[in-house]
Parts: structure tokens; sequence; C-alpha cells
């Protein structure tokens, strides 16, 4: 069967069969009037027919900037201030500097190229001309030749100046980093020649179609696209990047934390960012003279300054724990509650405020809440910590719950969360009692990683609202989890948004 | 948090066995003790004080002693490396702050002793006289309790120890000196009675630990000893000060500052007196027991001393156990472990505690510094501890109950797919924010409907957000180079006053969204702004408003059924200048539901 070939692979073809001899691409571009993909996708289908070889090779192009003529009418910096450098044989660097000044150049360049030239040496301070340097004079160096050649005679390679008495390897060290005169480009050049088969079968085996790059709706309809050769694309180049816009990071994990407690039964829950002292400290049993209290890690506030209490009842439950244990079974911290401090406001250090909310509002078993908000510390913006980061939480308050219950809960949480392997150790936390933190393996840092606290809450905590059974509660921050999956070494990239970065991060991660 | 480092070799010793360093750290992870990491450290002695320095292998030698405070022109000389576990302190529990006290812990946990250690304390001879001034309020440092201890004569290990653990207990249960603090001195320097009174700040003088020879008054102290200017402010309200001192009027010490350099503790001392000051009765006797009974784990004896108060003569320590009950059944509900009575009390005996049945409860017996214990439900936590976390056997609640999502998160997910469907990518801001970003920059100011707080570290957080155009204008700016345009948006809370709350506030779920770009204007975000509100069935009216933030006729406010508000418009060029954009911004934000 005869080979087809569209219109303009076969200018492609024609040139090389005309020219005897191997072609650059360059060359074929002139020769066929073509555009350097097309013809490079020709070669290449050729190649993979076996009708043409193709060899590479380097070769170094010099390629001016554009104010490069400019420079070489003016003279380098150099080349300027040499003729006073040789009539004094020396001088101090301050003298050259204010030549250089005079004559608008900058002294760096004077220095540096003319060092680099081997024209002259430096000396405690002085500059001193060398032989090199006198007898460069009146003779241009090897790149200000080469220059003036690229000028007359446009761009050319390095392996071109040999026959022209210029030193290639001279050139190529003294023009390598001055990109301000001109850069030395690498370039690969791909010569194309055509195999004994490949010549035999384009002379004699070979049909010549209409090509294009789309089919139009007149061509598909008539049945026109018989007679058409759609145009090859060199299908494994790189494409564009596009990204879809996406949700932040950190939603992400916010989002996967609340379908965790979601699939595991628990309602959510809400409650004010700015509360009351009562609710953040006072309900957890966090004496008035704790040093979580301090202004020194709270933010109070001005406005609004003072809250109102839930009901009486609650507040005197409250009160009489922190005295005197009340019915709790505890001592309680025997000093005198005071009731102005329970009414100030902060803003909300935990969401252990939002949970003991709910279980004040109703205590009775079987329940599980969570929440995910966020949560304030009273610190200064850094690398390492943010005043706010968000915190979720959830509580379980069931006939059953206990220790055990606890870890099997937090062990297939943090399953949800995407860690497979999870270990605990007994901690210490106000509130609850005992307490335990978790350690997660992170596969990617290869090391437990501690990720929250958790515990059974103690009764001077749940008596004072009613609750009977034990509640088990548990929290993390999800900052540092959003640092840690996403390899965040700086916190404040996650609120000031890079916006490349977010759509960077895959959505599956 | 401060980190002690424990040294493998002390603790070996102190355990009579050679337990390897893994053996220790995962033994002291299952007491609760938060291991931080193991290293090498490096040991320094202080030219001035003689207490040893520590510093880990990777860091430069001291100039500067962490006791006394004695500064140096030279490094310290170092004398010995050891191998240590370095442990976050747990500021619930100081008997666990010393080599001491986590080798009484281990000791029980490993099994080489089990029950309450025993401590007995012989009657001493030694008074202090306590001045009624101190019960003032302008000298209102009213506690004291001491003790004498005879120790092995003390070397370089032994003084650091105690050194140390000194002050940890300042911070663990001092609050950094305010509620108590400890001084630790060589009784061979000391002739008793002992007077506990106060000074005039300008006319006495005596030499501050740390300068040998140097005689200073105590507002110099203040002024230039380095623990002087460290702890000044906790003598803000005092007009005399508090000051220890024997019957020659020798001082020991001017708490909580400093001690006094002639009657510091030396390598060689060996009977030692030791007093806790302070403002709260708990702070002062909780400091003296732990660090008593830690001593006591170094080999101390323990002597009482007698203290004269105004009101009466009271003896201290007082290191007999404390009782409490619990219930076995009660036990193993509260843990969800299945235990024998048997095994409970072994459980118990690891965690060095005694015993005993009565009736249908448990007796148990604890050591006096554990001033962690107020209900059966802390031993509930030991008892979980002796049985080992590692041991047991999780298990999930049968209750079975249903799961349910709040209404602004479901609504925020869908306004969440409409935005990304519409091109537009999230951003999240800080709710907290200065004046100037969150209201000058918009040529506006707050109101009495905005959230002040009050005692901020830094200015950039001086109110809680009351619009989301902030996060929207500054992520712009920080994309500024960037190919415009740019889409983003923002599903966030806002915070208004509202005095008819129980906290004085209401929070809103509200949606931002912006473009910016040389194209952009009005009518692109009113587009989009009409579509998401036709995805989520709200409907209103536009009606042109004028905002300080927003161009001249260019911006306007929908108002709907159900409290529905939103508002549209092109960004004020002047408030274009301010975030250093260049682009016009199209922006709006939309009310989306009332959360509190």
């Amino acid at each position: 069967m005869r080979k087809t070939v569209s219109k303009s692979q076969w200018k492609v073809f024609k040139a090389l069969l005309d020219s005897k001899q191997e072609l650059s691409t360059p060359q074929i571009e002139t020769i066929s009037g073509l555009e350097h993909p097309q013809v490079a996708a020709t070669l290449t289908y050729a190649q993979e027919q076996g009708w043409l070889t193709i060899k590479e090779h380097l070769r170094k192009e010099l390629i001016l900037s554009d104010s490069a003529e400019d420079q070489m009418k003016k003279g380098l910096p150099e080349r300027q201030v040499l003729p006073i450098l040789a009539e004094k044989g020396r001088m101090p660097m301050q003298d050259m500097a204010r030549i250089a000044k005079q004559k608008e150049i900058p002294m760096g360049d004077i220095i540096k190229w003319s060092s680099m030239r081997g024209w002259v040496k430096k000396n405690k301070g002085e500059l001193i001309i060398t032989d090199d340097g006198h007898e460069a004079i009146d003779n241009p160096d090897a790149d200000e030749k080469a220059i003036e050649l690229a000028i007359k005679s446009g761009p050319l390679f390095l392996d071109q100046l040999e026959k022209h008495g210029i030193d290639p390897a001279r050139v190529n060290k003294l023009l390598n980093k001055r990109t301000s005169l001109a850069k030395i480009k690498e370039r690969t050049i791909r010569l194309a020649f055509l195999t004994d088969t490949g010549r035999k079968i384009l002379r004699e085996d070979i049909k010549i179609i209409k090509e294009q790059n789309i089919l139009g709706p007149e061509d598909i309809e008539s049945g026109e696209w018989k007679n058409i050769k759609l145009r090859p694309y060199d299908v494994t180049l790189e494409a564009e990047k596009t990204y879809p816009a996406k949700i932040h990071p950190m939603q992400k994990i916010i989002q996967q934390t609340r379908k965790a407690f979601l699939e595991m039964g628990f309602k959510e829950i809400v409650s004010p960012q700015a509360e009351s002292a009562f609710w953040d400290f006072d309900a957890l049993f966090q004496p008035q003279d704790h040093p979580a209290r301090d202004m020194q890690d709270t933010f109070y506030l001005t406005r609004p300054s003072e809250a109102k209490l839930p009901h009486d009842k609650f507040v005197e439950n409250v009160k009489q724990t922190h005295e005197n244990g009340w019915k709790t079974g505890s001592t309680g911290w025997g000093y005198k509650w005071n009731l102005s401090r329970a009414k100030e406001m902060v803003l909300r250090t935990h969401t252990t405020a939002t949970t003991i909310r709910a279980l004040a509002e109703d205590p009775n078993p079987p329940r599980k809440v969570f929440c995910v908000g966020k949560v304030y510390r009273n610190e200064a913006i850094s690398y390492k910590h943010l005043p706010e980061f968000f915190q979720v939480d959830g509580v379980i308050i069931d006939k059953d719950a206990s220790l055990a219950t606890l870890l099997g809960t937090l062990q297939e949480f943090y399953r949800k969360m995407g860690f497979k392997k999870v270990k605990f150790k007994p901690a210490f936390f106000p509130y609850t009692e005992p307490s335990a933190e978790a350690f997660v393996y992170m596969e990617s840092k290869k090391s437990w990683i501690e990720l929250g606290g958790s515990g059974v809450f103690r009764p001077e905590v749940t008596r004072p609202f009613g609750c009977k059974v034990p509640v088990l509660a548990w929290g993390l921050g999800l900052d540092r989890l959003a640092m840690l999956r996403y390899g965040i070494n700086d916190i404040r990239e996650l609120y000031w948004s890079d916006l490349d970065k977010i759509k960077e991060v895959p959505l599956c991660r | 948090m401060p980190v002690v480092s424990v040294s493998v070799k002390r603790l070996n010793e102190l355990l009579n066995k050679q337990y390897k360093m893994h053996v220790l750290v995962d033994a002291l992870e299952q007491l609760g003790c938060d291991v931080e990491d193991t290293a090498e450290l490096g040991l320094f002695q202080c030219p001035a004080c003689q207490t040893p320095n520590d510093k880990l292998e990777h860091e430069e030698p001291p100039k500067r002693c962490d006791f006394c405070g004695h500064e140096s022109e030279e490094p310290f000389v170092k004398y010995a490396t050891d191998k240590v576990i370095r442990i976050d302190l747990l500021a619930d529990r100081p008997d666990l702050f010393d080599t001491g006290g986590l080798s009484r812990a281990l000791k029980g946990y490993l099994e080489l002793e089990k029950g309450l250690s025993e401590f007995t304390v012989k009657e001493g001879k030694i008074e202090v006289n306590v001045d009624p001034v101190l019960s003032q309020k302008e000298t209102f440092r009213p506690y004291i309790a001491c003790a004498v201890i005879t120790m092995p004569p003390l070397d370089q290990t032994s003084l650091r120890e105690i050194m140390r653990l000194q002050e940890n207990l300042h911070w663990g249960i001092g609050r950094d000196r305010k509620l108590s603090s400890i001084g630790v001195y060589d009784m061979g320097t000391l002739t008793p009675p002992i007077k506990y009174t106060t000074v005039d700040p300008i006319k006495f003088k005596f030499c501050p630990l740390g300068m040998p020879g140097v005689q200073m008054t105590p507002q110099k102290i203040l002024e230039e000893h380095p623990k002087g200017v460290a702890y000044a402010h906790l003598m803000d309200d005092y007009k005399r000060y508090p000051i220890l001192m024997d019957a020659n009027d020798l001082v020991l010490a001017m708490p909580p500052i400093i001690n006094s350099d002639e009657t510091k503790c030396k390598i060689n001392s060996s009977q030692l007196f030791v007093d806790v000051t302070g403002i709260t009765q708990d702070a002062v006797i909780n400091s003296l027991n732990t660090l008593v009974s830690a001593l006591i784990e170094l080999g101390g004896e323990v002597e009482t001393v007698k203290m004269n108060f105004p009101e009466g003569p009271k003896t201290t320590p007082d290191l007999s156990p404390k009782k409490i009950n619990i219930k076995f059944e009660a036990a193993k509900r509260w843990l969800g472990l299945d235990f024998s009575r048997e095994e409970f009390i072994g459980y118990l005996h690891k965690m060095r505690l005694n015993v005993e049945p009565k009736k249908d409860v448990y007796e148990v017996s604890y050591p006096a510094f554990r001033s962690d214990i107020r209900h059966e439900v802390d031993l509930f936590e030991d008892l979980a501890i002796g049985y080992g976390f590692k041991n047991i056997q999780t298990k999930l609640v049968p209750s079975l109950t249903i799961g349910e999502a709040r209404k602004e998160e479901e609504l925020s997910q869908i306004v969440r797919e409409i935005m990304t469907g519409l091109g537009f990518t999230e951003i999240m801001s800080l709710h907290l924010q200065s004046v100037e970003r969150h209201f000058t920059k918009y040529q506006m100011e707050p109101g009495k409907e905005h959230v002040i707080i009050k005692n901020p570290k830094t200015i950039e957080q001086k109110v809680a957000r009351c619009h989301l155009m902030t996060g929207i204008m500054e992520t712009f700016y920080k994309n500024h180079r960037k190919t415009v345009p740019q889409r983003i948006f923002e599903v966030g809370n806002i915070i208004l006053i509202n005095p008819e709350m129980e906290t004085g506030t209401n929070e809103y779920r509200h949606l931002a969204f912006a473009i910016i770009g040389p194209e952009t204007g009005y009518a692109e975000g009113r587009m989009v702004l009409d579509s998401v509100m036709r995805e989520l069935n709200y409907k209103g009216d536009y009606k042109p408003v004028s905002h300080p933030a927003f161009c001249q006729g260019r911006c306007a406010e929908v108002t709907g059924d159900a409290g529905l508000w939103a508002r549209a418009g092109e960004i004020h060029p002047q408030v274009l200048n301010n975030f250093g954009l260049t682009y016009p911004v199209s922006y709006c934000e939309l009310r989306l539901v009332k959360v509190i």
C-alpha cells in the first residue's frame, strides 16, 4: 500500500530529497516555509518510519544584548579607563572611583572585568596595570572582536570563530557571566539525513493528500473528512497547567474532622466565641487564680465587658464546688469564689467551653456532641504561633463511658482522620481524670506525634450541671495538624494565602 | 514549660539497678511524664556559687549562672558530661520534678518497692520567730514553713539537684515566686533562733548571692542584681521588705528575691535549713512537703522547726500521710477495666499508695505532697497508670446516637460548592485584627456594635472582625505580583454586639467574594451575587447606598425576607491605595445565616 503524506509533510521531504545532504532543522524551516513544531513533528514521524536518521549536537550561540552595540560604540567600561591607568602605571582605588564617577560608569564593572581580563592587579588599595593591560590598549580582546563580528553579520556560533582567528574558549570565559553584554546559549542542533529506504519510498511510493489541523462541521457532515489527513501532534509534549478553583487546605481538614464525628453519630454544636469566664473556666473547675486565667494568656474584652450568667442553680452549684466540693465528693479548691470574676468576658480559650455548655443544656445520656471552632490565646503572631486557631472538641455522655471506651473512640476517630497507628499515654489535665494523650504515627515524618488531649471529666465539672454519668472529652488543635500534613513550617502561610500554593495542594491530600 | 534533665546514671544509682535508657524512658512515659527526648549534657561550674549549670552538648558553654545570676567574661569550666532523659514538667505533679521524686515513683512502677514511702521526721530544736508586721497589707507575706535536713555531704550532683528542684517548685507551685518561694541554707553558718521580719529597703544592707564581699541595700539589689531585676515586680506593693535573719542578724534571705551569699549551701554542706515563705498557706506547705520528701529520697533526714506566729506556734514539716476512701466497683466502672480486688490493691501499691479495706470501701493513704488529690477519681487515675495504659483493652460505647450537622455548616458547604464552581478560590483569614487594618484603612471607625479586646499583646489583636473585607484585601496584596484577574472568597463568622444576649454578642456566618483585575467592576460582582442568591433561593431588593469603603454611586445593599442582607460594590480607590493595590476590586459580602 502506498504511504500517504500530507502536503506540508511533503514540503519537508522535498527539501531533503533536493539537497542530497544533511539539513538542520532551521534550514528545513527556511526552505519549506513551515513553522518549527510542524517540521519537528514531521521529522519525528519519518524517523519512526525509518525514512531518515537524526543526529543531534550541541552548539554554543552568541546572542548580543539589546545594548551591546551601544556599549561597544562607547567602549566597554574597563577599556575606557585603560589608557588613563596605562599612563600612570598604578593608581589608588579612590582615584579610579572618582574617574568612574565622572565618566558615569560603575566602579564595580571596571574592577571586575579588567581583573578578569588580567589587565590589572589589586595591591594594598592600588590598581596596577599588567603587561597584558599595556598590550591590550591597541588590541581588542577576543570577545570584543566576536561581538563586532556578530554586529556586522548577525547571530553566530562559537565554533565559527576559529576561522576568523578568534579564540572561542576566551570568548566563552569572558562573556559567560556578562549577560548585560551578550549571552552564550547552548542549542541542540538536529541534523536530518534521508536513509536509502526513505529516499526510495519518498521518490516512488507516496500519495500526497490534503491536511488540516481541525475538521470543520461541513467536513464531518459531508464525508469530506475521508480525503483529509489530520496533522499528527506530538502527544507526548507537556501541556499548559490548569487548576480547578479550590477550597482552602485548612478547610479540608475541618471538613474531614466534621465528617469523622458525624459518621460516628455525633451531633454538631456551637457556642459564642466571645464567652464568659464562667463557661470558659469556672464551669470546668478551673480555680479563679489559675495561671491560664491570667491577662498574660487570655484575651479579656472591654466590649462587651460583662456577661449575664446562666440560671442561679448552676452558678450556685459551681461556686460551692469550687469552695468546698459541694455534693461532688471532692474537697473543692478551698477559696472564696468571686461572682464578678465569673462574669468577665473573654475570647474563649478552648472549645471545651462549647461542650460544657451543651452538657449543661442537656446532661441526659446517651449523648454525643462535637464542635469545630476558633479559640484564642493572648500571644503575638510568629511563625510558630498565632493568637487564634481552630480546635475540635467532642464529648460522650453515657452510662458506659469509661477510660477504655474513651481510648476506643479516640482510636476510631484518629483512624478516620487518616492515622492507622495510634497509641496512648497517661497525661495530666486540669479538668479530666484520668487523662490521656494520643500519639499518632506520621508516615511522612517516620515518627510519633502528640496530637490532642483527652480524658474523663472530673465529677466537679459534670455534677454541678446535673449530669450523673461519666463524660468523655477530647480535643485537638487543627492548625498544627494542617502544618504537619501540608509540611508547612510557617503557620502564617495558612492565613495570608499565596493563591498559587492553594491551587497546587491536590484536593486528595 | 520548664524541661528537667534527669541523669540516667544518677537515676540508676537511686534505684540501685542498671536499667537501659529505653526501659527508663518507657516507664517514665507510662507514669505520665512528658518525655521530650534523650540527650547528652555538659556540666559547668559557676565560679561564684559553685553550683553546676548544664547545657546540651551542642549549646555554647554558659557565662551566666542560672542560680545566683553571676556573670563572667570567660565561659564556665566544664567538668563532666552526662546522659540524660529530658522531661517537660507537669504543673500538676511537682512531686515528679526531680530525680529523687521520679526515683520514688519508678521504684513502685518497676516493682522494686511497693506502698507508701516511709518518712520519719524527728523533733528538732530550732525556732523561727515571725514578726506580726508580715500580716499587714504593706508587707503581706505572712506564711512561712521550715525544716532542717541532714544530708550526705553535698557534692556537685546533689547541690545541682536541690537548686534545680527549688527553681522548678518556684515555677510549679510558687507561680514564679508570686505565691511562694524557697530558700535552702547551710545550717552550719547560722545561729538560731531565726527571725522572719522586715527591713527598710534603703537603709539596710547585706551581701546577695553571687556577689561575695559586696554589701547592697535591698533597693540596689532590685535595680542591679540580675535576680533582683527579674523579680522586682513582686515587691511593687511593699513599703518594707521581708527578711530572714539569724540570732546575730546575719541575713539568710530577702524573700522572694534572693538569698545571702554568706549563708548559702556549698559543696560539703551537710546540715541544711529550708524555708518557704509566701502569700498562700497551701503553696507554702506544698512546696515544703515536696522539697523535703525529695531530699529524703536523696538520703536526707528531717527535723522539725517550730514557727512562733503571732497567733501561736506551729511545727513543720508534717509529712504524715493523708487518707481518702475509694470504691472498688466505682473504680472499675469509671475505667471500664476488669480486675480483681487483689489486682486492684496491687496497682495502688505500685503507685506508692497504701490500701486498707474498710466495710464497703478502701481507705487509701497517700503522701502529704500529693496536693493533686481532691476526689476519688484522682486515685482512679493512679489505678489506671498502675494497670498500664498499654494494657487497656479499648472498646466503644454501645449506645446508638444519630449524627447531625449544624445548619450553617451545611449551608456553608453548598456555598463553597457554588463559589468554586464559579471559579473562586477559597481563602481563610484571621478573626482578630488591628483597628487600622479593620477600620481606618476603610475610612471607618470602631463603633459601639464592635467587640474590643482589653489586653492584647500587640495592637494587631485589638478588635474581633465585623466584616470580611480585610482578609480579601490582604490576600490580593499578598498576590499582587501574580496574573490578574484573581477571584477569591471566604466563608466565616463575624461578631457584633447585642446587649440582649447572655454573652452580649451575635455571630453571623458571612460569605465574602471579590474579583481584582483591570476589567472588573460592579456588574461582574453583581452577576456573581445574583447567581449565588439564585442557587440559595434568596430573594431581595437592591438599593443604592453610600459606604466609605466603596466608590460613590457604585455600592448597593440588598435586603429581603428572613433577615437577608448583602452589600456589593466597587472598592474605593483610596482603600485600594491603603492596601497597596493597583487594579479595581469588585467586592460583595452576603449574610448567610445567624449562628448565635
